[in-house]
């Protein structure tokens, strides 16, 4: 895959200068637990009809931060945007907590250490 | 002003086959919003698949995500480890992988096609409809010991070699289904229930289609050239008669046409690899532990289902993420019911071919 790390500043502005809507399929929106209290981010992209190796937008930051959202030009994107943040506890802008857990679900599954 | 009412569909309703929720927001008989609510059946699959079993296993714990498509989870999990392990399998197992897809592909949209005729008032023919998918069922459970979850593909290869008796069924079994889904074909296109009253219903347009990112038989219909078999070389498809399938309407109408064509397209599939069958073994050999990140992706019956697999070189993987169509169709989903009568919205739902099990996993 291509890899192409991105700043907490500048992720959507990249994104969006390279998001075609008739060209890329956006495929989902991952998120992995960092070292030292962050979390790894990855957009993952493919083209339309053709063998392409998949274009991932990898940023990794503090989980304490607000993380910007692509729906303003990949409303399909609130998904996984909402599935990360019940996931892994992290904020997004926009993303509402409560697409998989209920309040007294165990909170943020996957973002909680297993040591 | 009109009047706005809002009104409950699900969690568990006649035209639900699994539970999610839907608030229709609606100005006399017109949906104007839509809120869902899809968690019900979440079972933590990704957290037990990267904390609980080691990465031999998981390929069968990801083909319990899904009764019906167990065969493209386990596929798609086995394709992404195999990428990580550095593992290239022959050619007889890349044909028998396609088999058993491609039989899935069947059995699952003809499931779709009888709860279309369910949601139109044909009984009879849901009936009917899931008698005939019999024929299918019956040569899985021969190919693969099981109905559904089944439990045949493997890191490296398959489980289960296909013999001549069991080649022998796939072919009579075809032979006895084709005449059937000429008949449906026909139903589907020429009774006015099912293909009038369809048209223009639930419509998605290529633009929405491209804007929400649509895929599986949702977006072909609407004429956008998507197929995860046409995007990926992991399969020779072309051998075995691949070509995409689109329509245009992007309604009810289009998405059944879309579904049928399939079907005939995936039993001369069917037909093709059984008599090309390569030579070889059914296993290659592995070794080593995963390593890296890798993504798979394979065309599922509702659409594209991929798996981001991360490992380091331990047992258990650091990350196991599945992404499955119905999830990603959701918005397109809302997007349609918009403007669309509360009356139809049964049997757009219906022809989403939304699995629950999947989306929550």
């Amino acid at each position: 895959m291509n890899k192409i790390d991105v700043s907490l500043e500048n992720v959507v502005e990249t994104i969006k200068a390279f998001y075609d809507p008739a060209a890329h399929h956006f495929l989902t929106l991952n998120a992995l637990r960092a070292p030292e209290d962050q979390i790894e981010l990855e957009w993952i992209f493919t083209r339309y009809g053709v063998i392409e190796e998949p274009t991932v937008f990898t940023l990794t930051c503090k989980r304490d931060v607000l993380i910007p959202s692509v729906t303003s030009f990949i409303p399909s994107a609130i998904m996984s945007e909402r599935e990360t943040v019940d996931m892994f506890g992290v904020s997004i802008e926009g993303a509402k907590r409560g697409l998989y857990l209920d309040d007294d679900s165990l909170q943020m599954p996957l973002g909680r250490c297993r040591v | 002003m009109k009047k706005t009412v809002e009104i409950p569909l699900g969690s568990q309703h006649i035209s639900l086959l699994e539970p999610i929720r839907f608030r229709f927001h609606c100005e006399n008989e017109v949906i104007r919003d839509v809120d869902a609510d899809v968690g019900f059946v979440h079972r933590g699959v990704e957290e037990a698949c990267a904390s609980r079993f080691e990465f031999k296993q998981v390929g069968y714990v990801v083909a319990r995500v899904c009764g019906l498509c167990a065969i493209t989870h386990s596929l798609g999990y086995t394709l992404a480890v195999e990428k990580l392990l550095h593992v290239s399998t022959n050619e007889r197992i890349k044909y028998l992988r396609m088999l058993m897809v491609e039989l899935d592909r069947i059995h699952s949209h003809m499931l779709c096609l009888a709860h279309t005729s369910e949601n139109a008032g044909f009984e009879a023919l849901f009936m009917q409809i899931m008698n005939d998918r019999e024929l299918i069922m019956d040569v899985q459970e021969a190919l693969s010991g099981n109905r559904v979850q089944f439990d045949y593909i493997s890191i490296g290869g398959v489980n289960r070699d296909l013999s001549v008796e069991a080649a022998a069924l796939v072919l009579r079994n075809l032979a006895l289904l084709e005449p059937k889904i000429d008949e449906l074909f026909e139903r589907f296109t020429n009774n006015w229930s099912l293909s009038l009253k369809y048209r223009g219903i639930g419509a998605l347009s290529l633009e929405q289609a491209y804007m929400y990112n649509t895929l599986g038989p949702l977006a072909r219909a609407a004429g956008l050239v998507t197929d995860v078999r046409l995007e990926t070389d992991d399969f020779p498809y072309a051998q075995v008669g691949f070509e995409i399938i689109t329509e245009r309407g992007g309604d009810i109408y289009a998405r059944n046409l879309v579904r049928l064509r399939e079907l005939k397209q995936s039993m001369q599939m069917v037909r093709n690899i059984v008599e090309g069958l390569p030579e070889g073994a059914i296993q290659e050999k592995t070794k080593g532990k995963p390593e890296g990140e890798a993504i798979a992706r394979v065309e599922a019956p509702r659409g594209e289902l991929m798996y981001l697999v991360r490992g380091n070189k331990t047992s258990i993987l650091e990350r196991v993420r599945i992404k499955t169509p119905t999830f990603s169709g959701i918005p397109a989903m809302i997007e349609i019911f918009k403007g669309s009568n509360f009356a139809d919205a049964p049997a757009i739902l219906a022809s989403f071919d939304p699995c629950m099990s999947c989306t929550a996993k």
